[in-house]
């Protein structure tokens, strides 16, 4: 499915229920209805501003179709996130499977996520003219587990070559760490609601280990996509466009229905999220053997998706 | 990409007979229905849907037959994004502007 993101950015709104809408009111003046969005449509709501508020009604409509409902904090980063503790029918035997998973598939999965993510920076680096061989040539060497970390070493690389050797990935940074944080947030919404959705437990990771992060699996689901945002961002950046606006944020947005290349086709970022949840599940459960990761990304498709809006 | 000729557009129009009470009743429990599901007005008696496949709409066409009143008549419509782009409408003697189709961002 491919859903609306919808967010909340400005202090006076008030969020509510009606039938199947999801109904956002200023709350100052006449009390003037801003606008509408079905709730089945909806696939995350980012609550970015301070001043909202909101019925429990609407929470629990929102949380009964698994769609994440996001708290934001300064910066962009998500603090929190309402969400659904039921996404599928099948969930209690799939949290079974995901808990008794042994630890050599576990490591032959990250390597395979790995592996695809630095297929996908290689491909953004290549779309942006940057040299790419430095991170191609990482993939082979992946080994189950990625023992030696070459996540991290293809990302040491990899930032100075998209954006500059002055550049510092830092989540509290603004500019285009601002952006990359914000794109990064509404991946994570649409890749908890695909995880969620598939019956998995969002805290039980692959490789993600940090005690206080409760969406380890969401983190290690959306490391192949995190390069399609990087790609973005480098773009508004091309485009003189250094800080998280209305006009970027769209466009950050946007880049969830971006077409990949998957074996079935071309399809967009949120749908490729949602078939690797739903294929992780299915490893789990024994009923197939591999993850749909996306392909590795066509230069042209891709330069082809830098060149509209 | 998402293109004007894969979204869609699903319409249901209803005559509904609203006579004796348990029939206005019936009619209002549909178009309560229809809203439920995300239908929005455009019209009295007519409500449209904006879908991301043509698989949606067969989803929808399906939800719409099961909460189908007894009396009168139903009719679903199907069409493209790009055909809903001309749809003409005079409100009095004026010509509206041709609405948007929703974007994937809403932002408030």
């Amino acid at each position: 499915m491919i859903g609306r993101i919808v967010e909340v950015a400005d202090d006076r709104r008030h969020l509510f229920l009606s039938r199947g809408f999801l109904v956002v009111q200023d709350t100052e003046g006449e009390r003037k209805e801003l606008g509408q969005v079905p709730l089945d449509d909806i696939t995350a709501v980012i609550a970015n501003a301070h001043g909202l508020s909101y019925t429990n009604n609407l929470l629990v409509a929102l949380a009964e179709r698994c769609a994440p409902f996001v708290l934001c904090a300064a910066n962009h980063n998500a603090v929190g996130m309402v969400w659904s503790i039921e996404g599928n029918f099948q969930q209690a035997k799939r949290f079974d499977a995901q808990i008794a998973a042994k630890q050599p598939l576990i490591k032959r999965l990250w390597a395979e996520i790995v592996k695809s993510k630095l297929q996908q920076q290689a491909a953004a680096l290549e779309a942006t003219g940057a040299p790419f061989v430095p991170l191609s040539a990482l993939v082979r060497k992946v080994r189950s587990g990625d023992p030696d970390n070459f996540e991290a070493q293809g990302a040491r690389r990899y930032w100075g070559l998209l954006l500059g050797d002055d550049f510092r990935r830092d989540q509290q940074a603004g500019g285009l760490n601002a952006m990359l944080n914000y794109g990064y947030t509404v991946l994570r919404a649409a890749t908890a609601r695909a995880v969620v959705a598939a019956g998995l437990h969002p805290t039980i990771g692959l490789h993600h280990s940090n005690a206080g992060n409760a969406m380890r699996l969401v983190d290690d689901l959306m490391e192949p996509f995190r390069p399609m945002m990087d790609l973005k961002v480098w773009q508004l950046h091309k485009q003189s466009e250094g800080e998280v606006t209305p006009e970027s944020k769209r466009a950050l947005v946007r880049t969830l229905y971006d077409d990949m290349q998957t074996s079935s086709g071309t399809t967009p970022v949120m749908v490729c999220a949602q078939k690797l949840a739903t294929s992780l599940a299915q490893v789990f459960m024994g009923e197939k053997d591999k993850l749909d990761l996306p392909l590795p990304g066509l230069p042209l498709s891709l330069a082809a998706s830098l060149q509209d809006d | 990409m998402l293109s004007g000729y894969r979204l869609m557009w699903i319409t249901v129009m209803f005559d509904l007979p609203v006579v004796e009470k348990a029939e206005r009743k019936a009619a209002t429990d549909f178009r309560n229905t229809l809203l439920d599901m995300g239908f929005e007005m455009s019209q009295f008696s007519v409500y449209m849907r904006f879908c991301s496949s043509q698989s949606q709409i067969d989803t929808y066409i399906l939800q719409v037959e099961k909460s189908l009143p007894t009396g009168g008549k139903v009719n679903i419509l199907q069409f493209t994004d790009k055909q809903y782009e001309r749809i003409i409408t005079f409100q009095g003697k004026k010509k509206n502007p041709s609405k948007k189709s929703p974007d994937q961002y809403d932002l408030f």
